[in-house]
């Protein structure tokens, strides 16, 4: 690599690096990206795991942001070839009575398909739905694509607009609720309560987690807007990278960072691990994990003591992680459940047997001990909506099963052991509701365990694949720790922009875009993407 | 139907693709891939496909050809993160009964080449050395000679046969090497030229992968100068082959190509017999100027033209192309523990750290049985030849770990059914390791972590490389040179009118040197008045 | 008693804003830059159907220096930006409406930096206090929900 020079250093090419990237290449700036793999994206990541031209999207799969994130416009993702699809059935619960619960993109579907189950409750999710959907514009556009206000100004101001009187779900109580709690005072029919804890969990948001219910009425108002990338999730990583390159902007793939050159108090480059070093005449980003920050690629003498010994013990990561299950299949699930709604066979994401949240309740206290609970994975297939991600005649499937990063009996390195075993259970539990899924029916299938995750991708640390737990003491201006919540870090020139910080992990855009804000803000940057 | 309007539309984002799109941007035209996959690269592709960290090159493997490849220079790949390392053992062969080794070093170490041959014989060690020397002055000649059309300027490789006599004898003939050996085969060059049976052992692999069958008469100036030029001169690109087709793409995308992906080319739209655009998953992308192929001839005419838009005499020849046995190979894939420690290192220790490794022979016969029984359509028996480039690049692996990928030189995937395959897949590697471990002790089960097999049926499947044939169609000389893919069509235009052909089928053939795609571009460029690409101080 | 979006009705609203905040000890430091965007929606004889009426804003350390009505998009850089339908604006100035409750639910939508309308939630409360019952409105065209219609006699 010949260029040693630039105004900005991003280390990450996951698609928040590649967002702020893009953004300040659009804004005149010499970006350099720079990413440890040899794939751009970071979880965008799709790869022919099992068999050629089986596309598996090895982690994100679900992009639920479109449509808010303002950089999906700003970047003109779409003009760069990335196409979403909105799956008509976006998911679905299948129960051991083989009844089937379907979410729908069209929400009157929805409620019609859990008046089903109970009509009351069906009502009630429809003014959730109605009321939630009202301010998911309002809280999404506004508060999670801006640099955070902290839980107390949040709940100040909540207070003061007298929320709690205009609104019959949102209440500055929900920080002191559980998922399970809110269900409880809301809903009856313990079916429909397990899918809509199954889709808070899918999001991050464990039902059982104090606190977690002040984000539930926002979960549910974007329900039904589960995106599929055309292609693989991959696609929009080369999206945002195309971006950033047509903008004069270079993302350089396999430039593993080793340090974060600083003189004085001030970043000003960084040294790849071959030794190669890197000017940053403006500011270095990073959007890797808070530990390869801070305690890899400076030393304490830098970062200081109390940083350091902070990073060290208080930075919190998920409880829980997920293992996959990628499989390349000869035949489409038949439902048993089917008889009873026959659109499940066209959900995109099936849970497979969770009747009740104690189910769920009972699965965490099993995973955060380091066990592995009785597999009940959900289940999707991308091909019935993305032509393109497998052989003709064939289908992409994906089991994910919720399990810890470090198992009880030997840690994280057991799962190299007992992978394929767990993935065999995996299957066979799909079987008991699609019995068609037989042995002929699977091509080839691989596991993609915990460990994996953090193997293959080592910011999201012990496979926290959220990048630091969903919980109320980590979020907003708390996230990952309250000296970095606001994208600054104590090292001058030095900025935080993944998934540690406001908002969190996913597919959001949020961590990238909001540390723009802050940049822009210390660099009197024209804020030529606000729109007003 | 939504139809998108370019003036021109190029098949295939595979490096020649690539290539071809960057230079057609640059010259103001504005340039549309349309790419099968999830992926840009084609065969330069780089993948995690048996365990998360450890990454192995599915095709491409070394670079023989970056100091001379126009398109490094013309869009400062190495500023857009191109970068790679040569190692100082190149290429070697090592032993089961911990016989000496023989390593081929690269250029500018040719001293140890010479200690390492000279181990068996000291003349063989001389006329290696020489030999190669010689070659080597040739680099800008047969530079030349790949970045122009077949037939542009006097060539080496695809002059007349009386040239290429004159060329040898001067440049050889006091070693012996008159004209009458650019009639020889391979093998025969190899067998005349050096006596020690490991070094003709590992010479007949080497001029097999790089694209010279052993037994192919006419063939003897190409193992003389293209082959001795490239051989050990080969370059490791830092983090994967892929690093390329990313740079190369970076290039792309910063020139203004728009790439589209996951869009399979349904067909190619002739009207009036012009082509005029492509099909592809339900979009018309429509051609002002031209359409260009990075698919093979067969796939372009017979396949996405169609036979009712072609002569007789072209459907004839695009279906009388050949593909394989020639660069059929398997892809071995292993994640291990330790890099391999070989028995042969007692005598030189380098071999533990040589870029390429055969393993599995024990000398010329046995090498040249195994070259012939993949030719002819067998599994050959278990052995190959290896990469650990893990040694090199600490990306490759995660850290402490080590992971290694080869090439076996196996049947065109027709051969075997697909049950055939997938029990191939199942059990070759294992043989393998059986074998490997005579060969280096330290290669028990217990060293290694994980491993998978990539067969030519699924190099057909992944990258449309029919039979699994690394270059799109077989290198000899009916097929090589102006005959590429054949006659009427070697100067990369079709008998359809603006329909061009930009990849591995045409001259000079398949290899990472991006030629097909640079020489269309030549021709495209001569066909509507564009900017020649040739560089100030670049003579082609 | 001045007809609603009339010159004299903006002049009284911000005279009620006005004196609504001198009652306030920290009011925030800085200007902004607002325009309110009313769109015709066919309920409303105020806002020609199809058509919107644009209204820019000035606040300076909490008071309203100054407004005016505009024919097209501002070319100022904006602050805050709030859209919605003409009879939700109608009825919020009407008092029949909570501006708050009608914000929550997405019939006006606001653009600009939420942060800052949430840290400052007294000063909005008092702005919107003062802009739904600060001035004693007349409606020619009928009042909210559009019955009788008032004249400035009665």
């Amino acid at each position: 690599m010949t260029r040693k020079s630039c105004d900005v250093v991003i280390i990450g090419a996951g698609h928040n690096g590649l967002t702020l990237g893009a953004y300040l290449a659009r804004s005149g700036l010499d970006v350099m990206v720079l990413e440890r793999r040899h794939e751009e994206g970071g979880g965008l990541c799709t790869e022919e795991v099992t068999l050629p031209g089986f596309l598996h999207n090895i982690h994100a799969n679900y992009h639920t942001f479109v449509g808010m994130a303002p950089p999906v416009t700003d970047l003109d993702v779409r003009g760069h070839g990335i196409e979403y699809v909105r799956p008509e059935v976006q998911m679905a619960s299948v129960f051991d009575d083989e009844t089937a619960l379907c979410i729908y993109e069209d929400i009157d579907r929805t409620v019609d398909a859990m008046a089903e189950f109970s009509a009351d409750d069906a009502a009630t999710f429809k003014r959730l739905y109605d009321e939630a959907h009202g301010f998911v514009d309002l809280l999404l556009g506004t508060l999670m694509y801006q640099p955070p206000l902290s839980v107390k100004e949040l709940t100040k101001a909540l207070s003061t607009f007298g929320v709690d009187k205009r609104s019959e779900f949102l209440s500055v109580k929900l920080r002191r609720e559980t998922i399970n709690q809110f269900l409880d005072q809301h809903f009856t029919n313990p079916k429909i309560k397990a899918h809509l804890a199954f889709h808070g969990a899918v999001c991050s948001y464990t039902n059982d987690v104090m606190g977690l219910a002040i984000g539930f009425p926002l979960l549910v108002g974007k329900i039904n807007n589960w995106h599929l990338c055309i292609g693989g999730s991959h696609r929009l990583a080369h999206a945002l990278w195309r971006d950033l390159a047509q903008h004069g902007g270079v993302m350089i793939s396999d430039a593993e960072v080793d340090r974060i050159l600083v003189d004085g108090n001030r970043a000003v480059g960084v040294r790849l691990s071959d030794g190669t070093e890197i000017e940053a005449r403006k500011l270095v980003a990073s959007t890797v994990s808070a530990e390869q920050t801070f305690l890899e690629f400076m030393d304490e003498s830098i970062v200081g003591a109390e940083l350091t010994h902070k990073v060290r013990t208080e930075v919190k990561h998920k409880d829980w992680s997920l293992f996959s299950v990628h499989l390349a299949m000869a035949a489409l699930p038949q439902y048993k459940a089917a008889a009873f709604n026959p659109d499940v066979d066209r959900a995109w994401v099936v849970n497979l047997g969770v009747d009740s949240t104690a189910k769920f309740d009972a699965d965490w206290k099993t995973i955060r001990a380091g066990g592995l609970a009785d597999p009940h994975p959900n289940a999707a297939v991308n091909s019935l909506y993305d032509p393109t991600d497998a052989p003709e005649g064939f289908y992409t499937g994906l089991l994910r099963q919720f399990a810890p990063y470090a198992l009880a009996d030997g840690g994280e390195g057991t799962w190299d052991g007992i992978g394929r075993a767990y993935g065999h259970r995996c299957i066979e539990a799909w079987r008991r509701y699609a019995p068609n899924i037989t042995d002929d029916a699977l091509v080839d299938w691989d596991v993609f365990t915990p460990y994996d995750i953090a193997r293959k991708l080592p910011n999201m640390v012990k496979g926290d694949w959220m990048m630091g737990e969903i919980s109320l003491a980590n979020m907003l201006d708390q996230r990952p720790l309250p000296e970095l919540g606001q994208y600054r870090t104590p090292i001058d020139g030095l900025y935080m922009a993944g998934s540690t910080q406001h908002p969190h992990g996913f597919i959001t855009f949020g961590p990238g875009y909001n540390a723009l804000q802050v940049i822009a803000d210390d660099l009197n940057i024209d804020k030529w993407w606000a729109q007003v | 139907m939504v139809t998108r309007t370019y003036d021109a539309v190029v098949i295939g984002a595979g490096h020649n693709g690539l290539c071809l799109a960057a230079y057609l941007q640059r010259a103001g035209l504005s340039t549309a891939i349309i790419e099968r996959r999830h992926e840009e690269g084609g065969g330069v592709n780089t993948e995690e496909p048996v365990m998360s960290g450890y990454r192995h090159n599915m095709h491409a493997q070394f670079m023989e050809f970056f100091d001379v490849m126009p398109m490094i220079q013309d869009f400062g790949l190495e500023d857009v993160g191109l970068r790679t390392v040569v190692p100082e053992a190149q290429a070697g062969i090592t032993f089961a009964d911990g016989r000496p080794p023989i390593i081929l070093h690269r250029p500018d170490l040719l001293d140890r080449t010479h200690a390492s041959i000279a181990r068996y014989s000291r003349a063989d060690a001389d006329m290696f050395v020489e030999v190669k020397k010689r070659a080597a002055m040739f680099e800008q000649i047969l530079a030349v000679g790949l970045y122009n059309p077949p037939g542009a300027t006097a060539q080496v490789a695809g002059g007349s046969l009386e040239m290429r006599m004159q060329v040898l004898e001067t440049a050889f003939g006091d070693l012996g090497i008159t004209g009458h050996f650019v009639l020889k085969t391979p093998k025969m060059v190899i067998d005349e030229l050096f006596e020690t049976p490991e070094l003709r052992a590992l010479m007949y692999r080497v001029s097999v992968e790089w694209g010279l069958p052993l037994d192919t008469a006419v063939t003897g100036s190409d193992f003389l100068t293209f082959l001795m030029w490239t051989t050990a001169n080969w370059k490791l690109v830092m983090g994967g082959t892929h690093s390329l087709a990313k740079a190369m793409t970076q290039a792309c995308y910063r020139e203004g190509v728009d790439l589209i992906e996951n869009a399979h080319v349904d067909r190619i739209i002739v009207e009036d017999g012009r082509a005029v655009g492509v099909m592809a998953r339900g979009t018309e992308y429509r051609a002002n100027k031209l359409v260009a192929s990075n698919a093979d001839v067969h796939q372009t005419l017979i396949g996405l033209v169609g036979e009712e838009h072609l002569s007789p005499l072209w459907a004839k020849r695009a279906k009388d192309y050949r593909f394989g046995p020639s660069h059929v190979l398997a892809t071995p894939m292993f994640c291990l523990y330790d890099a391999p420690e070989y028995k042969s290192a007692k005598w030189d220790p380098e071999i533990n750290r040589t870029f390429y490794t055969a393993v599995g022979y024990d000398g010329p016969d046995d090498m040249a049985r195994y070259i012939r029984d993949a030719y002819s359509g067998l599994l050959p028996k278990p052995a190959g030849g290896l990469w650990v480039n893990s040694l090199w690049d600490k990306s490759q692996a995660p850290p402490g770990r080590h992971s290694a990928t080869g090439w076996y030189f196996f049947p065109v995937a027709s051969e075997l059914s697909p049950e055939e395959w997938t029990e191939v897949r199942e059990d070759f590697n294992e043989r393998f390791i059986d074998v490997w471990a005579d060969f280096a002790p330290n290669m028990t089960r217990d060293n290694i972590i994980a491993h998978k097999l990539y067969t030519p049926d699924q190099m057909e499947r992944k990258n449309l490389m029919r039979e699994g044939d690394f270059s799109h169609g077989e290198f000899v000389p009916d097929q090589q040179g102006a005959n590429r893919p054949f006659p009427e069509a070697s100067n990369y235009l079709t008998e359809i009118d603006s329909l061009y052909l930009c990849g591995s089928s045409t001259y000079p053939g398949g290899g990472v040197h991006a030629a097909c795609g640079y020489n269309a571009y030549k021709k495209i460029a001569e066909d509507f008045g564009l900017p020649s690409p040739i560089a100030p101080g670049r003579s082609y | 008693m001045p007809d609603i979006y009339t010159g004299d009705w903006y002049e009284a609203v911000k005279d009620a804003i006005n004196a609504a905040v001198e009652g306030m000890t920290d009011t925030p430091e800085g200007a902004w830059t607002i325009c309110v965007e009313i769109v015709g929606d066919g309920a409303s004889p105020y806002t020609p159907d199809s058509g919107m009426r644009r209204f820019l804003i000035r606040i300076e350390q909490g008071r309203c220096l100054w407004y005016r009505e505009l024919e097209a998009d501002p070319d100022k850089k904006l602050d805050y930006r709030f859209t919605g339908d003409a009879s939700v604006f109608d009825g919020i100035a009407a008092g029949l409406d909570d501006p708050i409750e009608v914000v929550l639910h997405g019939a006006i939508k606001v653009r600009g930096d939420m942060r800052f309308l949430l840290r400052q939630a007294e000063l909005v409360n008092v702005l919107l206090g003062a802009y739904t019952s600060g001035v004693d409105t007349t409606w020619p065209q009928g009042r909210p929900p559009y019955g009788a219609v008032e004249t400035a006699a009665s």
